[in-house]
């Protein structure tokens, strides 16, 4: 059993995900974290007597070894770690929604204070491809930056949606890879290599070794990736605040520690997700980390509550042969085996009593009762597309029926990410019992999502029931259904591209990916079919031509670049250059852009007008006092209206700025997915040409020149 | 000192009734003892362990499921005979497995409960109590409410046979030939009795009980009244107690109480200098433990806690340590005997792999032919569905032999499902088109691997009735699900209770009509839980209940062609007459309703909340406090300078979160009843006020009670 080699409980609350540790001095490990009221706790155990004595630091009133650190703001991310390698020792670096500082404990200085338009909600730390010295990379509102110690901003990339969490990890040589909303991206320098979609907002992600990284989700699910592949995956219902990696059984090999919102913590191999040692805090757990934190040549693990409850463990020595639970793995194994044992022996006694019940007399009243039904009973499945109703909107429909006169009690579907929670039941009143049933689904994305279907089959009055268990995929567009085709209506907007595929291969590619009526038959190429989305009645049309030219029409832009990456998917292309057209969401673009640049120079009038504003404060404030002591009460008076008017003024200028900077940053946002959406109109190096390209014509502020670049995916003509 | 005790597997039964598993008498002190293990197919086996090995001794064919296993024997020699009730007959078998006896009563319901005295037998069946002396029919009673127990205080030190039943309704009932001397009110539906100190204590007359809701007594049952010596409540919401026992597990002399939950929890009680017992040591298995027995069984001279658990495995909590201190060589040995153990035990999988795939395979086969039939294994689930009384919600606990796969509620009433902290499972809501369907909620559990518990929580509103139905899907193939249904009953939150405050202001509901004795009984059944199904002997019946969320109190006479209500709240009374009325109208009976109406009522139960409301008032305005209360500390440094007021909030703190956590939606609760007391108080006058509602919660928000009072009177 592995016990706690040390305890501490500081008197503050440590805000999750926020905790870090460094050695501030060079040799001293101190443990970092976010407090509430935008205050970072720095706990010192090593050198009692040193004060810090300025402005941004002062010594808790709570605990001598505690120094707190005021940053005035919510803290949305912090680390600590080498940042200039001259120095020597690790410099603090805390991320706010609007500013990122590095800061050095030690000198009690600011090393660079930068302002981050898109906010910093998570950040790591380490070098990053060629860039040789170490960077603050910094991921925000749909993007990236770095920052080496200067402050000077070396990186700087887009990304689909906002950024939850960033790792650092050798996926492929050297890369480097981050997460947002339901997806993993892995960058390598500044182009993505490899995307994986997740059904619900990633939380938490953390190298292991190699090529290999744990992940966390917000629904409660934590697992291991190696490279794009999935090794393991668990799901509880308490949600993973804090992810490590670290060798708790010292067989050389990281193990996943994960802190979760119950208080407890669990470390599971990484190669199987199996739980060799489980520990619990009364509270959630607000990080995991490691460090020599008792400097005597050893690492521990240190978990923090958000209570405040530290406690370190050192990983087992070699004679607990990697036994970290207090039970023996044999009797384990012997409780596990015998437990088989029974559930075969109980399963041997069910086909004896099922022989039994068929040597007696056929099907009756009573048999219906317990659940008996005829043997070759089959459940049929069936997708289809349901245009809909007054008082039902459209939908893709699963039926399901069963090939007799049983009935369906209930259906319960598996499945992530289409439904509110992991699951859909169907259970029709005992009035409306049939033998098939009808559920209607609509998936909000365009992902393939395999249905887990457990369907209870009976009779009326059975109070058991057999339970088929049976999985279907939904296909990707099951939301559009197939119409006939009309020019009128036809979208604008359209990509084109060519392919060296025949047109039964395109055939197929349909039938997998949209949910097709049976007697559907397309003849040879060229054709044209033509779907209606029943989300939004929103037209797509995919023509093909004899030499094998697509093109495929939709005021859609995300849809566009679906078809596409599913199309290039499945004909294995590895570079596809794509022409674009997309005036209305071009048009809109344009006049994001503009409002960019508007929302930018009106916050630098508000900025100047709060400098003017805060000097006259001083000045107010000093005539004021002056008048104090001079005791001219009448002066004073009107002196200290006049500062209160002022400063109401800086309070409404404030909201302004407030509501200023957020619509800048949703426009902000808006750009950034817009090149992320041209991009994903493409496949392969073209895909991150036009990525780069669309940078750097961002950069140099030419926006005709932007869209030049998402409809043709080049800059040169 | 410590106590530490390591957990060994013996054996796997099929699944146990409580009380089925007792330890033979050891022929020295400290000497191994032989298990005897009755289960629900019929088996009653009897082994020892030999060097880790379980060796049988005897073991019976299957038969009818056994309902309680109990040794017995001649007076003051070693009871070493062993009893067993199934179906409705005793069964006696020596320690050797011969059968000696086989006694049929001619019950017409199956034996729920048994206890052996010399060759006195008492047993129970679900209402009726019997004694036998040499199998002859000596004393019958028949009992108001299920029995759960029964227990006979030692004949051997007193000079009187006194049975004790343990009945459903909280009454310990103490017998005399077939009457009964006096009744005893205890906290909770008691579930098991026990002699204190297995003899009785030092007076003869100490009788141990533990009831379904956690809590375990002392009482004293003299020949004229009971005197009761100590309570344990159930202050950590553990699970209802299913077996005691008394043995020094501690070794200082005195015999400590060893305690089974059905929550899986096992407890070791000590006494302390005043006889007060204090818990030593706790440990979790994960299902119910059915029986408890201090002895030696896997090593001689260590003593140990054999318990039996649900799904039959047979446990010992050891006091030998699992990491020898003796010679390298002997540690291999161990080693050597676990893997004999654990090679057999492949071996025996493979075997019984190799068979079910092919019993699989015809079962494949069976399914192409159209005549063929399937039929759907049948589990037992182990189920309790029960009332809070400190939160008023619901609990359901759910036990399957094997590991539970997943289960679907469904509700057609609208009720709240709560998180419960010992669940792993991942719940999952569905979306429910109520209409059409009759669901108000329908959620998934799916159960993480070895689960084969799982509890529920349910929130229920008074006046809103149907059945909650538990769909339980185990691990095991053919796949197959059962059923379960619950009935949330329209007074829900009503708990039986056996005396009442008379002094209330009550407002009453009288029905007359032609109906029967057991109809109305039936109606009041549909109404209120924790009433006998079975029309109760007599006439005229009076039963009383309380609120467990507002103590308001009920009283319902009843007796052939009338029945009279009488409660305290208005809402009660309202909630039956619509049930009533509506359950009448069904049948087609005429029923003449009058009532009542005490206006002081309306503001006698308004005073009954206020406290409540109060407290919960309070409690939320502090817990918003504490946070920014904590971040002045920590900036200030000190908190010498609030007022006592907040530095008491401070001091407090963890205290109040805990308490505020505790009852989620309580003020909801309570703003929701005063609001139906509202409605109600003018339905019986005749007035609509619905459209006054929105003023009354706004007086609700900025609460004062004479307010809240005044606007009751006015409107």
């Amino acid at each position: 059993m592995l016990l706690p080699v040390f305890t501490l409980k500081l008197r503050h609350k440590i805000s999750p995900r926020m905790v870090a540790v460094g050695r501030y001095d060079g040799t001293h490990p101190c443990l970092a974290a976010a407090t509430q009221a935008g205050k970072v706790l720095i706990h010192n155990p090593h050198t009692r007597s040193q004060h810090f004595s300025a402005s941004r630091v002062f010594q808790s009133p709570l605990e001598s070894d505690v120094s707190l650190l005021n940053i005035n703001q919510a803290v949305t991310c912090l680390t600590a770690g080498v940042l200039n390698p001259e120095l020597g020792y690790d410099a603090l670096l805390v991320g706010t929604q609007t500013n990122l500082l590095a800061y050095d404990v030690y000198n009690n200085s600011d090393l660079f204070y930068r302002e981050v338009a898109d906010g910093a909600s998570a950040m790591v730390l380490g070098t990053l491809g060629d860039i040789p010295s170490p960077l603050a990379i910094i991921g925000g509102n749909c993007a990236l930056q770095g920052f080496d110690h200067a402050g000077n901003d070396l990186f700087w990339t887009v990304t689909g949606d906002n950024v939850h969490s960033l790792a650092l990890c050798d996926f492929d040589g050297d890369g480097k890879k981050e997460s947002e909303d339901f997806d993993i991206r892995v960058f390598k320098e500044d182009e993505i290599v490899a995307e994986m979609t997740e059904t619900e907002i990633i939380t938490s992600l953390c190298p292991m070794y190699g090529s290999r990284f744990g992940y966390a989700l917000s629904n409660g699910t934590v697992g291991v990736y190696d490279k794009t592949a999935r090794y393991w995956r668990i799901k509880s219902k308490n949600h993973a605040m804090s992810i490590h990696a670290f060798d708790l059984n010292s067989d050389g090999v990281c193990e996943l520690i994960t802190g979760w919102s119950n208080g407890k913590v669990d470390a599971r191999s990484d190669r199987t997700g199996e739980v060799i040692f489980k520990d619990n805090f009364s509270s959630a757990v607000a990080g995991v980390v490691e460090g020599d934190y008792r400097m005597d040549g050893h690492v521990q693990l240190i978990c923090c509550s958000v209570d405040g409850e530290i406690r370190g463990y050192l990983p087992g020595t070699a004679e607990m042969r990697g036994n970290l639970l207090d039970t023996s793995i044999e009797q384990d194994l012997i409780r596990e085996l015998s437990q088989k044992k029974q559930n075969l022996l109980l399963e041997l006694r069910n086909y004896e009593e099922n022989a039994k019940a068929e040597s007696s007399s056929p099907l009756n009243e009573a048999d219906g009762h317990r659940g008996i039904i005829p043997a070759n009973t089959k459940l049929h499945t069936a997708l289809s597309v349901n245009l809909g109703n007054e008082t039902q909107a459209a939908h893709a429909e699963l039926c399901i029926s069963t090939s007799n006169d049983t009935i369906i009690r209930a259906v319960l579907i598996f499945a992530e990410g289409i439904f509110l929670g992991e699951s859909h039941v169907v259970h029709p009143s005992i009035h409306n019992l049939s033998s098939s049933i009808r559920v209607p689904i609509t998936p909000p994305k365009d992902v393939p999502v395999d249905l887990h279907l457990k369907t209870f089959v009976g009779y009326r009055c059975s109070t058991q029931f057999h339970v088929f268990e049976l999985t279907r995929q939904l296909p990707r567009f099951s939301m559009y259904a197939l119409t006939s085709p009309d020019s009128a209506s036809k979208p604008l907007s359209y990509v084109n591209f060519t392919i060296a595929e025949r047109a039964q291969r395109v055939v197929m590619w349909l039938n997998q990916n949209f949910l097709l009526p049976e007697d559907t038959n397309i003849q040879n190429a060229p054709f044209q079919v033509c779907f209606t989305s029943l989300r939004n009645g929103g037209q797509l049309y995919i023509k093909i031509k004899l030499s094998g030219e697509i093109t495929v029409n939709t005021d859609d832009i995300d849809l566009a670049g679906d078809v596409i990456q599913s199309m290039a998917s499945f004909f294995a292309i590895e570079d596809l250059q794509v022409e674009a057209e997309f005036p209305v969401y071009f048009e809109e673009l344009r006049k994001v852009l503009v409002k960019v640049d508007e929302y930018h120079s009106v916050h630098q009038k508000l900025s100047a007008d709060m400098a003017d504003n805060s000097n006259l404060i001083r000045s107010l404030l000093v005539r004021a006092e002056d008048a104090r002591l001079m005791r001219d009460m009448k002066t004073m008076k009107s002196r200290y209206m006049e500062l209160y008017d002022l400063n109401k003024d800086l309070l409404n200028g404030y909201k302004i700025r407030c509501n200023n900077h957020t619509e800048l940053l949703g426009n902000l946002k808006a750009v950034n997915q817009a090149i992320q959406r041209a991009g994903r109109l493409r496949v392969g190096k073209p895909k991150n040409q036009v990525i780069t390209a669309c940078r750097d014509a961002i950069r140099s502020n030419n926006i005709n020149m932007l869209f030049r670049i998402m409809r043709v995916g080049t800059a040169s003509s | 000192m410590d106590l530490n005790l390591n957990r060994a597997d013996y054996l796997q039964v099929g699944v146990t009734s409580q009380k089925t598993m007792k330890l033979l008498p050891a022929s020295r002190r400290r000497a191994t003892q032989k298990v005897v293990v009755g289960d629900h197919d019929g088996v009653v086996m009897c082994f020892g362990m030999k060097k880790g090995e379980a060796v049988t001794v005897f073991k019976t064919l299957p038969g009818q499921k056994i309902a309680r296993l109990e040794l017995g024997g001649v007076l003051n020699t070693p009871q070493e005979k062993v009893f067993v009730a199934a179906g409705s007959e005793i069964r006696g078998f020596t320690k050797r497995g011969k059968q000696f006896l086989s006694f049929e009563t001619n019950l017409t319901e199956s034996i729920k409960a048994m206890y052996i005295s010399g060759s006195d037998l008492f047993l129970s069946a679900s209402y009726i109590y019997n004694h036998y002396c040499d199998c002859k029919d000596q004393h019958y009673y028949l009992s108001g409410d299920k029995i759960n127990d029964i227990i006979c205080l030692p004949v051997e030190r007193l000079p009187r046979i006194t049975p004790v039943l343990a009945c459903q309704d909280r009454v310990l009932r103490v017998l005399q030939g077939s009457d009964v001397t006096y009744e005893i009110e205890v906290p909770g539906p008691p579930t098991v009795l026990a002699l204190h100190n297995g003899n009785g204590g030092d007076s003869g007359e100490d009788l141990m009980f533990g009831t379904s809701d956690g809590k375990l007594g002392l009482i004293q049952i003299t020949t004229s009244k009971p005197i009761h010596k100590w309570e344990i409540g159930n202050e950590k919401k553990r699970g209802g107690i299913l077996c005691v026992d008394n043995f020094d597990i501690v070794g200082d002399g005195v015999k400590d109480l060893l305690v089974g939950r059905d929550d899986g929890m096992v407890e070791v009680y000590s006494f302390d200098n005043a006889n007060e017992p204090v818990l030593r040591f706790d440990q979790a298995l994960s299902e119910s433990v059915t029986s408890i027995q201090g002895g030696c069984v896997g090593k001689d001279g260590y003593d140990e806690i054999v318990v039996s658990t649900y799904s039959g495995w047979v446990t010992g909590l050891t006091t030998e340590p699992i990491h020898k201190e003796s010679g390298p060589g002997e540690e291999l040995k161990i080693n050597q005997e676990m893997q004999n153990k654990i090679s057999s035990l492949r071996s025996e999988l493979e075997h019984l792999q190799l068979k079910v795939l092919q019993e699989r395979e015809k079962y494949q086969q069976s399914s192409q032919s159209s005549k063929a039939k399937s039929a759907v294994p049948s589990f037992s689930i182990n189920d309790k569905f029960t009332l809070n009384k400190d939160d008023a919600s619901y609990s359901l606990t759910l036990e399957v032999q094997t590991a539970i796969d997943n289960v679907l509620i469904q509700s057609d009433v609208p009720i709240d499902l709560l998180d419960v902290d010992k669940n792993s499972a991942v719940v999952s809501f569905s979306s429910c088109d109520s209409e059409s369907n009759d669901n108000f909620l329908l959620a998934t559990y799916r159960c993480q691997a070895n689960t084969t518990r799982l509890e529920l929580k349910i929130r229920s509103i008074e006046g809103q009735y149907g059945t909650l139905q538990a769909y339980v899907t185990p691990r095991i193939q053919p796949k197959t699900c059962q059923v379960r249904q619950y009935l949330i009953k329209p007074l829900s939150l009503h708990q039986r209770t056996h005396v009442i405050d008379h002094d209330r202001p009550m407002n009453t509901l009288t029905l007359t009509g032609q109906f029967s004795f057991a109809e109305v009984h039936s109606w009041v059944v549909f109404c209120l839980p924790e009433v006998p199904e079975k029309p109760p002997a007599g006439e005229c019946v009076t039963f009383y209940f309380q609120n467990t969320f507002l103590d308001t109190q009920l009283e319902s006479t009843y007796k052939k062609g009338e029945g009279i209500f009488k409660s305290d709240n208005i809402s009660t009374i309202s909630i039956l007459k619509d049930v009533l009325s509506k359950e009448a109208t069904k049948r087609k009976i005429n029923l003449n309703i009058s009532y009542e109406i005490n206006e002081v009522s309306v503001k006698h139960t308004l005073k009954l909340i206020h406290p409540k409301l109060e407290y919960q008032l309070l409690l939320a305005k502090k817990v918003q406090l504490i946070d920014a209360l904590k971040e002045l500390q920590v900036h200030e440094g000190n908190t010498n300078f609030l007022i006592p007021e907040y530095r008491c909030i401070l001091e407090e703190a963890d205290h109040l979160q805990e308490e505020y956590k505790k009852q989620p939606a309580h003020l909801e609760r309570l703003y929701g009843m005063i609001t139906d007391l509202f409605i109600d108080k003018f339905k019986f006058k005749g007035t609509n006020v619905k459209t006054k509602v929105p003023l009354l919660l706004e007086i609700l928000d900025s609460y004062d009670q004479n307010a809240l009072i005044a606007f009751f009177d006015a409107a």
